[in-house]
């Protein structure tokens, strides 16, 4: 069974491009631009790993990423944070996700990664 | 002192240049007046008026003298002389013997005059002389309160001699008000406001002895506004070098840290719009390759390589302009380390030499070096003088890369045999935005951020950049960190 993989940015065209990518290394991929979609998503498509941007317009992905965290069904999904700041690592570690990627990134960075926490 | 006390006093009148010439004219010629009316009417023996009239004519000639300077004393001579010339004619000599009542009266004359010069030149010098000051004061006091900064001064006890209408503006009307009442010192002026006192530069500066060198303080005024202050204070000595008073300046630099917040803002807004649409055209392009690939069209592959590392140009283009930015307003972070610097080196070296067929990166390892500093800086630093190495050494066919350990510091090195610099241009350099020419006239791509972001980088971490190059023969980098004892 292929590995499920939310992909949550403010921005279209980062969505389409992740996909493409994801979905060739054959990752099933559901993406949304709303902070407030994440949480039914967990449920109805039950996510094996999320690609959560920091800085979402609306809400801030920390906020999500501690949520997510906070919650006992939730927390044992690992959360790869994406940045266009490569400071906001620090700020990252601390909201509980399992990773960061700075924005540009490679793809192969990106592939790398997420196989670190699936196969 | 009243109105009357200040025109008869003349202590009051010291510094004050109105020498008045009626009214010691209309005091000499009443007194001479009461003396011919007591002479007549209250003695009836007009002869023995004269002895004492001299002691008050004394009297009087000091005090005007002294109150309205030498003109005064003279008046007072001369009412006095004429008197004596009046008395001494008509009662003691007679007509008959005119010139000996001359002589007399020029004798009394002589002294009289003389000693009315003394004391109104004494009078007039401190006239002058404080007047001088005091405009000297209203010269001060016109260029401070003029000043686009505060300006306050206290003494040793903390009391304030001298603040500007900017210092009551900058810290409220509060300090206004306790200003005028004359009573407040620095401490008490700043009650209630979020600033440590004993800290403040000017009570800093009178306790130590030593001036504060712009400190920065945010401060939240009576009227709730927010304002950015940066404060110095420096010490003021008598002459025998004791600490007497300190004066202290209070700059207002809260449109300048709005600016620059706003500037920051900025950067970070275009820094998230501009890296965005660049990760997904490499995602893209990534995309785009791994199909072509599939297809074998050897061309199309071409093109997309091509396109994928002019993509990549623009991403370091963009993250240099960025980082440039951030040094500017000094916003750019570290995360400081521990880690070996010649592991570092290996490994930028592995992903650098896949730039170039032509050069052989080649570097010497010794014993490990440990340092503690922002790994991912340093690696841009390594990264942008190997790059400018294989960039200004088109002809050659290595680029030596050592790193050693001198005392405390770790000394990395990265030479090439390349087009070198001349002397002249060595410091330049490591400006912002300049870029070597070739007297070939060869032009070189890149915007001349690389070596500025380098320099600021390794200055960040109390360490030193050089070169050491010969036009022609190539150039070796230099950048030293503080190295750590295993």
């Amino acid at each position: 069974m292929s590995n499920k993989i939310l992909v949550v940015d403010d921005d279209q065209s980062i969505l389409e491009a992740i996909s493409l990518i994801l979905e060739e290394e054959e990752y099933i991929v559901q993406t949304t631009t709303k902070g407030e979609e994440v949480y039914t998503k967990l449920h109805t498509f039950k996510p094996d790993l999320i690609l959560l941007d920091v800085l979402m317009s609306g809400k801030d992905g920390r906020e999500i990423c501690k949520k997510i965290k906070s919650d006992e069904k939730t927390k044992s999904i690992p959360i790869i944070m994406i940045s266009a700041h490569p400071s906001a690592e620090k700020s990252i570690k601390e909201c509980g996700a399992e990773d960061f990627l700075a924005k540009p990134f490679e793809t192969k960075d990106l592939l790398q990664k997420i196989s670190q926490f699936i196969s | 002192m009243n109105k009357f006390g200040r025109f008869i006093n003349p202590i009051e009148r010291l510094g004050m240049k109105k020498y008045s010439i009626i009214f010691p004219l209309l005091v000499n010629l009443a007194v001479v007046a009461l003396s011919e009316f007591f002479a007549y009417n209250v003695v009836k023996n007009p002869d023995v008026v004269g002895v004492y009239i001299i002691f008050i004519n004394v009297a009087l000639i000091m005090y005007f003298s002294f109150r309205d300077g030498i003109r005064g004393g003279f008046i007072a001579s001369a009412v006095s002389l004429l008197y004596y010339f009046y008395i001494i004619y008509t009662r003691h000599y007679g007509g008959s013997q005119l010139t000996s009542v001359i002589q007399t009266t020029l004798m009394l004359g002589a002294l009289y005059f003389f000693l009315a010069s003394i004391i109104g030149w004494l009078k007039q010098t401190i006239d002058t002389l404080i007047d001088s000051e005091a405009d000297e004061r209203r010269r001060l006091q016109a260029i401070v309160q003029q000043l686009p900064v505060g300006v306050l001064v206290a003494d040793k006890n903390g009391k304030i001699l001298q603040a500007n209408k900017q210092v009551e503006t900058l810290l409220g009307r509060k300090m206004r008000e306790s200003l005028i009442s004359g009573k407040d010192t620095v401490s008490n002026t700043l009650e209630n406001k979020s600033v440590n006192l004993t800290q403040w530069p000017i009570n800093h500066t009178l306790s130590t002895g030593k001036p504060v060198v712009g400190k920065n303080y945010t401060i939240e005024r009576d009227d709730k506004k927010k304002v950015y202050l940066q404060i110095s204070a420096t010490p003021i000595h008598n002459k025998e070098g004791k600490v007497i008073a300190a004066a202290s300046i209070i700059n207002d630099i809260t449109a300048q840290r709005e600016m620059e917040d706003r500037k920051d803002d900025f950067v970070n807004m275009a820094s998230h719009e501009l890296k965005t649409p660049i990760t997904s055209m490499k995602l893209y392009i990534d995309s785009l390759i791994n199909r072509i690939k599939q297809t074998k069209d050897e061309k199309a592959l071409k093109t997309l390589t091509s396109i994928k590392y002019q993509t990549e140009r623009l991403q370091e283009l963009v993250s240099d302009l960025l980082d440039v930015s951030r040094l500017q307003t000094g916003k750019l972070s570290f995360n400081k380390e521990k880690f070996q610097i010649d592991e570092l080196i290996e490994e930028t070296i592995e992903g650098l030499q896949g730039s170039t067929t032509q050069h052989a990166i080649k570097f010497s390892k010794k014993s490990p070096v440990t340092v503690f500093a922002d790994k991912f800086r340093v690696y841009q630093v390594l990264t942008n003088l190997i790059t400018n190495a294989i960039k200004y050494s088109p002809d050659a066919s290595e680029i030596n890369v050592a790193v050693k350990k001198d005392g405390q510091k770790a000394i990395v090195s990265v030479k090439d045999s390349g087009i070198g610099i001349d002397k002249d241009q060595q410091r330049k350099i490591f400006d912002r935005l300049y870029q070597v020419t070739d007297s070939k006239e060869k032009t070189f791509p890149g915007l001349g951020m690389g070596l500025y972001i380098s320099k600021e980088i390794i200055k960040r971490h109390k360490g030193t950049i050089w070169t050491e190059s010969i036009k022609g023969k190539g150039s070796t980098f230099f950048f030293s960190l503080p190295s750590l004892k295993k």
